[in-house]
């Protein structure tokens, strides 16, 4: 049965369309729109020889056709957690760029792949909190929010990233996590404006939940539509959306545990 | 005569810089990117405050200076490589009305309460939601436009 050339054909094929729909599937946890992610699935298809028949980019899962001569396959991989990781886009799409210039094998790409999911740098837990925390207290100030507020909003959105890091960690569901992440920032932010006697208490508990807002996929869904993807801009749409109520729900019980509401 | 208050420029110019670089430290984007992630913000808030100081409106400004950061990322295409796209997005992530969106559905809840404080609630809550929709469909033209029109060869 192995020395079938048309089965063997068919499970080489079905092995370059699992490679190229792992680099997409990678691309688009990393954030990237659904042009770049069929470019660079359509690079690896190519360098490695095939030619790809079609590809369809869903939030959930993707799908991809891949022919050599009369031999055709299709295949499905479900996705991951929607993340933004830029450097690991970046080296995918590096990598897709060399697999496209032809002389690697699948077993090579997926080796590089491995490497490349593995050793790409993260930046550390703690400077992420620093930095969003930071990011929020500066996002603050141009919505309006006096320097008193500063400091309560710089702690309650780093604390409010550490945790929100630590529970994507654990498996939570991220809409859940909005809610509590939104919760417990937006309570560290106005209870500590509030008593150092802020005069923008509301504009603090608003500017410690940015963190939260979805500003990479909120263009990306426009974009994806532009590009002739309405499905996955809708979905990034409506995820932005769920994203916001969710983070909406976790202010509107720390207001009421102030005392706001 | 347009007269720009440059104390509130020089304020929005440090603070975009340093909200987009703290998002590009979430976005993972390496120290150097980092770097033009909150040039790119700098310059992003700088043209909208300027927009803004000469009386346009919020969505104007903001297309406007979506733009500038898309052109400016095109422009630098040599140093920037194929992550200019991405950096001009992290730059115009501190113009993302994430305050207004939620202002907009705090609002939203309070006029489904039982005895609505009164009609204007309800006009405020729909005002920030069109400010929202219509803010964010200007910073992504406003970024796609160029990145379209220039398109980078890079990959």
């Amino acid at each position: 049965m192995t020395d079938d050339p048309v089965r063997r054909k068919h499970r080489e094929l079905e092995k370059i369309a699992m490679t190229a729909l792992r680099l997409a599937r990678i691309l688009t946890e990393c954030g990237a729109r659904v042009k770049v992610v069929h470019e660079g699935a359509s690079l690896v298809v190519r360098g490695l020889g095939v030619e790809p028949v079609g590809i369809r980019t869903g939030y959930a899962s993707q799908e991809i056709t891949v022919r050599s001569g009369d031999n055709t396959i299709t295949r499905m991989m479900s996705m991951g957690a929607h993340g933004v990781n830029h450097r690991l886009d970046h080296v995918m799409r590096a990598l897709a760029v060399q697999v496209s210039q032809g002389g690697m094998s699948v077993e090579t790409v997926e080796r590089e792949m491995d490497r490349l999911v593995k050793e790409t740098p993260r930046h550390p837990l703690w400077l992420v909190a620093l930095a969003v925390g930071m990011a929020c207290a500066a996002f603050g100030r141009l919505l309006g929010i006096d320097w008193l507020a500063f400091g309560p909003v710089f702690v309650g959105g780093g604390l409010g990233q550490a945790a929100r890091m630590l529970l994507l960690r654990r498996g939570v569901n991220s809409y859940v996590v909005a809610t509590v992440i939104a919760f417990l920032a937006s309570a560290l932010a106005g209870f500590g404006a509030h008593l150092l006697g802020s005069g923008t208490v509301n504009l603090a508990m608003m500017a410690s939940i940015l963190l939260l807002v979805p500003g990479v996929p909120i263009t990306n869904a426009q974009t994806d539509i532009m590009d002739g993807y309405p499905s996955m801009g809708s979905a990034r749409a409506v995820s932005v959306l769920m994203v916001m109520i969710f983070a909406t729900t976790g202010v509107v019980i720390a207001e009421w545990l102030l005392g706001m509401r | 005569m347009f007269h720009p208050d440059f104390a509130q420029l020089a304020h929005q110019i440090v603070f975009g810089a340093i909200a987009a670089a703290g998002f590009g430290v979430l976005f993972n984007f390496g120290l150097r990117s980092l770097m033009w992630c909150a040039a790119a913000g700098a310059l992003a808030l700088g043209v909208r405050t300027l927009g803004q100081e000469a009386q346009w409106s919020l969505e104007a400004a903001s297309f406007v200076a979506a733009v500038s950061a898309s052109c400016a990322s095109t422009m630098l295409r040599r140093p920037l490589g194929p992550r200019g796209n991405a950096v001009a997005l992290a730059g115009c992530i501190p113009m993302v009305p994430g305050a207004f969106f939620g202002q907009a559905l705090l609002g939203m809840l309070a006029v489904t309460t039982p005895h609505p404080e009164n009609a204007a609630l309800i006009l405020t809550s729909t005002e920030y939601f069109l400010r929202v929709f219509f803010t964010l469909a200007a910073i992504g033209a406003g970024l796609a436009i160029p990145a379209h029109l220039f398109r980078n060869p890079d990959f």
